[in-house]
């Protein structure tokens, strides 16, 4: 029985090892809680990864957008796997190029210019989310 | 006999939805930056899933600990799903329940009170990094 | 009837174990020969977030039903626990102290609170709602949770 209205799910790279997983993350939850509530769910990686019934069940019957940091893809390649090819996948490089930004350095403690980047790239998550939403 | 400095492999499961997920991943970038740098070292946890080679070694190689944030222990899960047993596993859970005073907000970052749990934490366990890194020659 | 009935909102799925009683605090209640063993129900675990603390009465300590039972403490909130049913607290679950987080893994079981000697069944059971009438006040929460 569901209580259910048409949402994407967005899995982000968790990236611990580099600066473009830490903006993943920051881009993906800003979609989540500022840019499009109520449109998307945040699906944890991790967990997905590990077994998790909720995330697992949401992204088989729902669309997914997958956020990666680098071209290994392991959200896509892992989504792929464990539930369905995702509609989109988006890469924080390619994102960045197209907002013309410089890569961030830092793993943590963002800096200005990073936050910034993040929002751009939230900004370009939240288009894709609205692509998905309208072919629905 | 002397003994051979390996590298500590520190694997935080990261959750995105949760306070401790965030805790956690900010308590391995302490031990791996700030207070075992050189010995502590992390890698992506879903390059485990996706097998890449090098990802693999590294954990099969390695002592690793897993710092999950809570009792799903995804981390600790995604390493023995590649069959390798982990050396320590913690919960971002009880570093709160151990230091109540310092309640961490905030999921996407950390708020200072996070950031201050995850330096003290991180400290505590870098004897434990010490400890797992120190290996005999037979 | 399976073990559960099940409403899904977002990823996440909240169970009601078919086979308790329920209250409208969110509370489960499983009745054995004159004790009630009680727990919180997965909505409101799925609600608050991840148990870290929690401070039950002592066991022999009468309580009535609607007193407060305690409180449970989770990263979101500080929540009380309002006793579903009148009696004496006979066991307190001895893992709470240690695993907290069995009310978040397993609330129907492992996660249950305390175990309470009932005192006025009669009037406690007039109360209480039948799992599939808990199920629809739980989805109205959650449909309300989700506006």
């Amino acid at each position: 029985m569901d209580i259910q209205v048409m949402k994407v799910g967005i899995v982000s790279c968790s990236g611990e090892e580099l600066p473009e997983g830490t903006l993943s993350r920051l881009a993906c939850r800003k979609v989540l809680t500022d840019l499009r509530p109520g449109e998307t769910v945040i699906i944890c990686l991790p967990l997905f990864i590990a077994g998790g019934e909720e995330e697992r069940g949401f992204a088989k019957k729902y669309p997914t957008i997958t956020v990666d940091g680098c071209d290994k893809m392991c959200a896509a390649k892992a989504t792929e796997m464990l539930s369905g090819k995702p509609v989109k996948s988006l890469l924080v490089s390619d994102m960045l190029k197209k907002c013309d930004l410089p890569s961030p350095k830092h793993v943590r403690n963002l800096s200005g210019e990073e936050q910034e980047a993040a929002q751009a790239v939230a900004r370009e998550i939240a288009q894709a989310v609205d692509e998905v939403l309208e072919n629905d | 006999m002397a003994g051979k400095a390996r590298k500590v492999v520190v694997l935080p499961c990261s959750g995105i939805g949760k306070v401790f997920g965030a805790l956690a991943r900010e308590t391995a970038y302490e031990l791996v930056e700030r207070v075992r740098p050189g010995v502590a070292v992390t890698t992506c946890l879903p390059l485990l899933v996706i097998q890449d080679p090098e990802a693999k070694s590294l954990v099969t190689e390695n002592p690793v600990i897993a710092i999950d944030g809570c009792p799903k222990d995804c981390a600790r899960k995604s390493v023995e799903l590649q069959g390798v047993k982990v050396a320590r596993t913690y919960q971002a859970i009880n570093f709160y329940k151990a230091h109540k005073d310092l309640k961490p907000e905030g999921i996407s970052e950390l708020d200072e009170t996070g950031r201050t749990l995850a330096a003290i934490v991180a400290e505590e366990l870098g004897e434990v990094v010490d400890k797992l890194a120190a290996e005999e020659e037979s | 009837m399976g073990e559960f009935l099940e409403a899904t909102h977002d990823k996440f799925i909240f169970k009601v174990k078919t086979g308790c009683l329920y209250s409208k605090e969110d509370l489960w209640v499983r009745i054995d020969d004159g004790t009630a063993t009680v727990g919180v129900t997965d909505f409101l675990q799925k609600s608050q977030g991840d148990v870290t603390f929690l401070d039950i009465i002592e066991s022999g300590t009468m309580v009535k039903r609607g007193q407060e039972l305690g409180k449970i403490e989770t990263i979101k909130a500080i929540f009380d626990i309002i006793s579903p049913v009148s009696g004496i607290i006979v066991e307190v679950n001895p893992e709470m102290d240690a695993n907290s987080y069995l009310i978040n893994q397993d609330p129907y079981g492992a996660g249950w609170i305390c175990k309470i000697e009932l005192s006025d069944w009669e009037g406690d059971r007039k109360e209480l709602l039948q799992d599939s009438d808990y199920f629809e006040i739980m989805r109205e929460k959650i449909a309300k949770e989700a506006k």
